[in-house]
């Protein structure tokens, strides 16, 4: 019907509340999660033999019975990668994370329904289905950020991000409408053609706004953050792992998908607009953390900081600076996880999210103490780790682009981001003094499977990040030269 | 016939008491009329530049603002979901009761 990845998400996610239903009556509800997780593995296989058409054959198009229509190139081929990469991580570590919760069916069907908005929505090759598919992923990360209906936190949260981030939704649709004014058609490749033909108008400039806007809030640059760390820190850890991780990171592909075939015209206006953006994002992301207390929302606040380092690299406009933003998508999304997991393993254990009360819990959960620092320090952007790679190939392309004060502004943010994270890992590596902590175990060993896997690759592409990067510079010059 | 730009006027008026309401409305219903509105300037935008080429309605417009209003009723009933719990915990629909969180 779709592309067969998407076509395997979709039956699985209509399927695991079925086979919910029947394994409830024998009471084994965890092989639902099973069940769902068998799923993105197949379709990550079907992303691969994707991936192989794609880079013989150019990319490929699928019209449907719908007339939506799927037009697949080695970037979607990347970013649905880290998606279903990440999703895989996710719904294997919630196998033993929801276990205490109620209608885990259905969170197993929500989480495979938003990772297919997300693949829809990198694979789509017009604005109709890319709206479609986007609002997939949105609908059902306000009711998986809600899950937790009992507590009033996530109801709290889960209002205020779906009322931002509808209305950002709307205010797409909007500009989308004066596209489709302007032009006629509503295909990226179309738009392309017929906007170079048109020329810049007032109403191009204003359908621009709009657009940027409705991105922007899903994105969480600056001025539209705030919904950003309540839904993130009220999530279930998995969930904050895929928010933090690849839910943002959609947005930022957008922007770039949309930029750069789209308003192409108009490049060197939007450009400058987000380089500015970009500092503020930076800087209002990594001094804020510094005051929080509470865990999961210190490492929420942290990710609008590395927001604003893939709009830096977006605000070069060049091959290199693009190579970097890619990078920092695949590499944040492996550090991010990881420490949302692993503060998640904390949670589990000792049920609170307060740093004050988790003072020399590394001391007993040795293998997550391990891990969450090679994390928080992948984060830092610490040399022999992935966060570096990728934070260097951003800074060297500034200074290429003849923009070095925006490299500048990078390097000086990984310094004050440093403060934060060494403080949790001086918190978790504290003497035990607490009677609770000196009784806690270390956490199930199928969450730490998953840990230790996510913080070797994190190893892994720190210190052989060549495939990565030829992966990234492709798909980089896939979007350029489209 | 109307001119197309007094269609658009007419869109970019329904957007700003869309923004409007959102800004300065406390009852959470109230807030979610207000998501609908600009939802509903946008449809009607397409709808109305569907026809702006003379004897020829476009079928593209038509079939997005379908699905969108599927979209948009989608939404609102999560919306809806989320604040029958929020009543069932605070007690009221005020918004300006939802900010314990803080930071």
């Amino acid at each position: 019907m779709f592309s067969p990845t998407i076509d395997v998400l979709l039956i699985f996610a209509l399927t695991t509340p079925l086979i919910g239903w029947l394994v409830e009556r024998i009471r084994k509800v965890q092989l639902c999660g099973v069940y769902a997780s068998i799923g993105l593995m197949i379709s990550l296989w079907y992303i691969y033999e994707l991936f192989g058409k794609v880079s013989s054959d150019g990319a490929q198009t699928f019209t449907s019975f719908f007339s939506s229509q799927l037009r697949i190139d080695l970037l979607g081929i990347f970013m649905a990668t880290v998606f279903v990469l990440i999703g895989i991580s996710a719904s294997v570590y919630s196998l033993r994370y929801m276990e205490r919760d109620t209608g885990i069916p259905l969170f197993y069907s929500l989480l495979l329904l938003m990772i297919s908005g997300m693949v829809g929505t990198v694979f789509s090759g017009d604005f109709f289905t890319f709206f479609v598919f986007w609002e997939m992923m949105c609908i059902s990360s306000y009711t998986l950020v809600a899950f937790r209906k009992q507590r009033w936190e996530p109801i709290e949260a889960a209002f205020k991000y779906l009322i931002m981030s509808s209305a950002g939704s709307a205010t797409l649709l909007f500009g989308m409408s004066i596209l489709y004014g302007i032009c006629g058609t509503l295909n990226f490749q179309g738009l392309h053609i017929a906007l170079s033909n048109v020329g810049s108008s007032v109403w191009l400039y204003v359908s621009a706004i709009f657009i940027l806007i409705g991105l922007g809030v899903k994105s969480a640059i600056v001025p539209l953050h705030t919904w950003l760390p309540d839904a993130h820190s009220a999530a279930p850890s998995s969930i904050s792992a895929m928010l933090s991780g690849v839910v943002v990171e959609t947005g930022i592909y957008a922007i770039c998908r949309v930029g750069f075939t789209v308003l192409s015209g108009i490049q060197s206006q939007w450009i400058s607009v987000i380089a500015i953006l970009s500092v503020l994002t930076m800087l209002v992301g990594n001094l804020t953390p510094l005051l929080q207390t509470d865990l999961k929302r210190l490492l929420a606040y942290s990710s609008i900081g590395h927001i604003g380092y893939m709009l830096a690299g977006i605000a070069t406009g060049t091959a290199l600076g693009l190579t970097g933003t890619l990078m920092h998508i695949f590499n944040h999304a492996l550090m991010k996880g990881t420490a949302f997991l692993c503060a998640g393993v904390i949670l589990y254990r000792l049920e609170t999210r307060e740093l004050k009360e988790m003072s020399g819990v590394g001391r007993r959960m040795p293998v997550t103490a391990i891990t969450f620092i090679i994390s928080l320090l992948a984060l830092t952007g610490l040399p022999p780790l992935n966060g570096f790679v990728s934070e260097v190939t951003i800074v060297l392309a500034t200074i290429e682009a003849n923009m070095a004060w925006l490299g500048v502004a990078v390097i000086i943010n990984s310094i004050i981001s440093a403060a934060y994270y060494i403080r949790v890992i001086r918190t978790i590596l504290q003497p035990v003094t607490q009677k609770k902590i000196e009784e806690v175990k270390e956490g199930p060993p199928i969450m730490l499977a998953v840990l230790c896997i996510l913080s070797a690759m994190i190893i892994i592409f720190g210190i052989w990040p060549d495939a990565l990067i030829n992966f990234a510079k492709n798909a980089a010059s896939v979007l350029l030269g489209g | 016939m109307i001119a197309p730009p007094h269609y658009l006027v007419f869109s970019f008026t329904l957007y700003m008491i869309g923004i409007y309401c959102l800004v300065t409305k406390r009852n959470m219903i109230r807030l979610l009329l207000g998501i609908e509105i600009l939802i509903n300037a946008a449809n009607f935008n397409f709808i109305s530049l569907a026809s702006s080429i003379p004897g020829l309605i476009d079928p593209l417009a038509l079939s997005i603002v379908t699905v969108s209003i599927g979209l948009a009723a989608s939404v609102s009933a999560v919306a809806v979901i989320i604040i029958v719990y929020a009543y069932r915990h605070y007690g009221t629909l005020d918004v300006r009761m939802l900010k314990r969180l803080k930071g």
